[in-house]
């Protein structure tokens, strides 16, 4: 399955850490022709169509408007939006705060506010998808903050880093292909900016922490996260 | 550590510096979009930044808002991490709606925790669907006890203390007279067709003026006569949500800040405005009894 990548590949950049397969040059044309014949292709032959399943630009949309009708106070859409994001709320609960419990807590209480503030939603000024995780990490950190120290923080985000180059994604095409671009961008980051970015995202510190942890000087740390986040904000083609 | 030098020099090439109050006063702002929308700032330093932005001129307020959207929409497309909820959990949730979403509340309960949270979700569910009360009873108490194991003592009591705060009256006493410029956020609120002003005393001294407006989802609040918070101390503001959940600082007043209006933004969802005292730099949560407390409700 994953094989489809073949065809993408001269887009990444060889850093990937990959088989050093990857620094060979492009595909014969002939192969890939061949490849395509005999599995599924992701450019499905119906380009007008819709945003395919599975996209974000699908997905939004869904969302936007359930969220209109939770803000009339519709409990099915509320529970279909539910379905529809539980599991990111969910998860990146779980890796800024580990507990499972205190993981449930904080999902429970974002989706109330998701509830009671739905009419606060505004899709001019934004995806529903980057309003809902904008509500559900401020309510991870706010709890591991009151609840963790930072070198309790720290030393559970070490022990679960390992899993968060691994983050699962669904098996949809639209998913894998917005899964393989975030890799790639990644890749475009500095080590110290991935780094950055990714402690204080799930990791739940504040740039101090940030800096203290990796011990490196303060401003330094607030330059990294502006520029990783730009770096990536650019390479994703996020407008 | 090796490196205080350079974080005590202040300035690296990026152009920050080590404290967010001096990048705010060097006119750096606007940078501090992406750390803001990473979170990655304190309480105090979020207080600060919004505080500083709140005067700031359109344009550079429209430059912050662009670039924490753009940081937000590559946060959420960036982590992506799934994991399935436990079971059940979409049950308790919905056990535990409030009767009507954003800002319809009644007026009724305040400052209900929890436990009144059970009632009302069957009443809107006409529909019959077997939201099942005393399940919704069982995991609420359930709940309630976790809550309360968390909470520090006292949490309560506060929170009852706020219910019983007097309640505010209505008045004339401006916060109008510290109006700036029609497109500044204070002014939006003070300027809204539905706002209604409000004071409340200040245990300690002076009084809270409040403007009030649904419409914005906001609240202006004035200090009067307040006297400053003692040394290594501020005042912190807070918003306790209807759900129940814990108390969201709102920003800390310092004695410099008393003089200066503040937004309060999100009140639709707040049963009430708490002012507490805190060490300097601000709590995670009220560790003292509110000075002042003002209900919000519809």
């Amino acid at each position: 399955m994953t094989r489809v990548q073949a065809d993408r590949r001269p887009a990444r950049p060889a850093s990937g850490g990959h088989a050093n397969g990857a620094a060979n040059p492009d595909p014969i044309p002939g192969t890939r022709t061949l490849c395509l014949k005999v599995m599924d292709t992701p450019n499905a032959p119906n380009p007008g169509a819709t945003a395919p399943p599975g996209t974000p630009v699908e997905l939004n949309g869904r969302l936007s408007n359930l969220l209109g009708q939770i803000a009339q106070g519709d409990q099915a859409a509320f529970a279909e939006f539910y379905e529809l994001t539980s599991r990111r709320v969910f998860g990146m609960a779980r890796r800024v705060l580990i507990d499972t419990e205190l993981s449930e807590d904080t999902t429970q209480e974002v989706f109330l506010q998701v509830w009671q503030n739905a009419s606060k939603f505004n899709r001019e000024a934004g995806s529903a998808l980057a309003w809902l995780m904008t509500i559900s990490h401020r309510r991870a950190v706010d709890k591991v903050r009151s609840s963790q120290s930072s070198s309790e923080r720290e030393a559970k985000y070490g022990a679960s880093s390992q899993e968060i180059d691994h983050d699962s994604v669904s098996d949809e095409v639209g998913s894998r292909l917005e899964a393989e671009a975030v890799v790639r961008c990644l890749g475009t980051l500095t080590e110290t900016q991935r780094e950055s970015v990714r402690l204080a995202y799930y990791g739940g510190l504040t740039y101090r922490e940030v800096a203290a942890k990796l011990n490196a000087a303060v401003p330094t740390i607030k330059s990294r996260i502006r520029d990783g986040l730009i770096r990536l904000k650019t390479c994703l083609g996020v407008s | 550590m090796t490196d205080i030098n350079a974080q005590n020099s202040g300035r690296v090439p990026g152009g920050f510096a080590a404290d967010i109050a001096t990048d705010l006063s060097s006119g750096r702002a606007v940078h501090l979009a992406e750390v803001y929308a990473l979170d990655a700032v304190d309480d105090a330093e979020r207080a600060a930044i919004e505080h500083y932005l709140a005067a700031a001129p359109q344009a550079e307020r429209d430059s912050f808002a662009e670039r924490v959207r753009q940081a937000r929409e590559t946060l959420a497309g960036t982590f992506t991490a799934e994991e399935e909820p436990p079971a059940g959990l979409l049950d308790r949730i919905m056990a535990s709606l409030p009767a009507q979403p954003s800002g319809q509340a009644p007026a009724t309960g305040l400052v209900g925790g929890p436990a009144d949270s059970a009632g009302p979700a069957a009443a809107a569910n006409p529909a019959g669907e077997p939201s099942g009360l005393p399940v919704a009873d069982e995991l609420g108490a359930a709940r309630r006890r976790r809550d309360e194991r968390r909470r520090p003592r006292g949490m309560r009591n506060w929170l009852i203390g706020v219910a019983a705060a007097a309640v505010i009256a209505l008045g004339g006493v401006g916060v109008g007279a510290y109006v700036a410029n029609q497109n500044d956020p204070v002014n939006q609120v003070l300027l809204a067709s539905d706002v209604r002003e409000a004071t409340v005393e200040v245990s300690g001294g002076g009084r809270a003026i409040l403007a009030v407006s649904p419409s914005k989802d906001a609240a202006v609040v004035k200090m009067d006569g307040v006297p400053a918070p003692p040394a290594g101390k501020v005042y912190q503001m807070w918003l306790i949500p209807k759900d129940g959940s814990d108390p969201q600082s709102q920003g800390l007043m310092d004695a410099e800040a008393l003089s200066k209006p503040a937004v309060v933004r999100g009140i639709r969802s707040a049963a009430a405005l708490g002012i507490t005292v805190e060490p300097a730099g601000g709590s995670p949560k009220p560790t003292t009894p509110p000075v002042a407390a003002a209900p919000l409700g519809a």
